[in-house]
């Protein structure tokens, strides 16, 4: 029996009840020993983006040299913003405090996201130059620069190298 | 080693009395431990448990030399062939129709790749197993086999050329032409362009860049 009634102690109006919380006890034990073992403590999360350049199909290639592009290039030392058609560019130094030159670079996007060209749009351009082991640029500056794409609002990131921008930054 | 005399024993030299709570008889040694604390812990920690128990399962699995990039991103992985990239080599997680579990496959030594990059940014061996894949899936999806019904439904808007359908999950994605990027942190971006090139090459147009949550994102 689960509950034993009046076991408690000797008086006739005795309606004390002891539980039996053996049972209870046993799944609680499994329960909590199966979900530790199944439990997930990272919590993994996706970037999505949309790779730009040669494909398999050949009718996927469209050629939109009609609007301006933004592209953004991660170099080593520099960040760059350059828009295709009007020419302008911009170059964030990276040096010193990597949440310095982030929240610039986030700064730029954003009053970039507000202009005329691309306050309706979320397509950006997206690339990483990186040339030798000393001058290299990780993958975790790319999934920066996406981040922060997304976070002001564009949404469709298109990835390529370098050569695959339509804007390139030019010394 | 000489043998030494059994060392002391509770109840024995160990006295324990205060616990034993006798009522009237002598010898009585029954004791009463209090449940209730355990009992209070242990469904704390069932409900905890419960609340972050995910009953899809782990999409992604831990590799040696990989450790996620971050992000403030918090979309819902989805389920697609991974392509893996860890401090030393690349490689592909399928999904094998004759296997319940994925199978892996070594493609790539990351330095030879470093080293002798291909002139036109595909990796060849990478390739001929993406394309493989990408075909088998694209023949299921048409066949409407091994796919789900929000995925179908997610085919259908994209051939209209609708938007995605978000859900409270996150969006989900029709999975012709899908495929997860699992790389370490600091992989170098000569061999994220490789793969991206590759897999956009054998037809997945969509790559999905796993990361790791976190509120502040990477700075």
């Amino acid at each position: 029996m689960g509950a034993a009634i009046g076991a408690g102690g000797n008086s006739k109006h005795d309606v004390n009840v002891e539980l039996n919380i053996v049972p209870f006890i046993d799944l609680m034990s499994c329960l909590t020993a199966f979900l530790l073992v199944t439990a997930v403590w990272v919590q993994i999360a996706q970037l999505d983006l949309k790779p730009k350049g040669k494909s398999r199909d050949p009718s996927t290639i469209k050629e939109e040299n009609e609007k301006v592009v933004l592209s953004v290039l991660i170099q080593h030392d520099n960040i760059w913003l350059v828009q295709s058609r009007i020419g302008e560019q911009q170059a964030i130094p990276r040096t010193g405090d990597p949440a310095v030159y982030w929240g610039t670079f986030q700064a730029s996007l954003a009053d970039l996201k507000k202009g005329a060209f691309f306050v309706d749009r979320s397509d950006i351009e997206l690339a990483a130059e990186s040339i030798t082991d000393e001058s290299a640029v990780y993958y975790q500056d790319i999934i920066t620069a996406m981040d922060i794409a997304k976070s002001v609002g564009f949404a469709d990131i298109g990835l390529t190298d370098r050569d695959g921008l339509t804007a390139k930054p030019t010394l | 080693m000489p043998i030494k005399a059994a060392g002391p024993r509770l109840y024995r030299s160990i006295k324990f009395e205060h616990l034993a709570q006798s009522h009237g008889h002598g010898k009585a040694s029954n004791i009463s431990l209090n449940l209730t604390p355990f009992v209070d812990m242990m469904t704390i920690l069932v409900t905890f448990l419960l609340m972050v128990f995910s009953a899809s399962g782990e999409i992604l699995r831990a590799h040696q030399g990989l450790e996620l990039p971050l992000a403030n991103q918090k979309a819902a992985l989805q389920r697609a062939p991974i392509i893996l990239v860890t401090e030393t080599t690349v490689a592909v997680l399928i999904q094998d129709e004759g296997s319940a579990m994925p199978i892996m496959k070594d493609v790539a030594a990351v330095q030879s790749l470093l080293d002798n990059p291909p002139p036109t940014l595909k990796i060849d061996s990478l390739h001929e197993i993406l394309k493989a894949t990408y075909d088998q899936i694209h023949n299921n999806i048409a066949a409407e086999k091994g796919i789900t019904k929000d995925e179908l439904a997610a085919c259908k808007r994209e051939a209209e050329g609708l938007p995605p359908v978000t859900k409270s999950g996150g969006t989900v994605l029709c999975p012709d032409g899908l495929a997860v990027v699992q790389a370490d942190k600091k992989t170098d971006a000569r061999i994220i362009s490789m793969v991206v090139n590759t897999a956009r090459q054998a037809g997945f147009e969509k790559l999905l860049f796993a990361i790791k949550y976190s509120a502040e994102g990477a700075q």
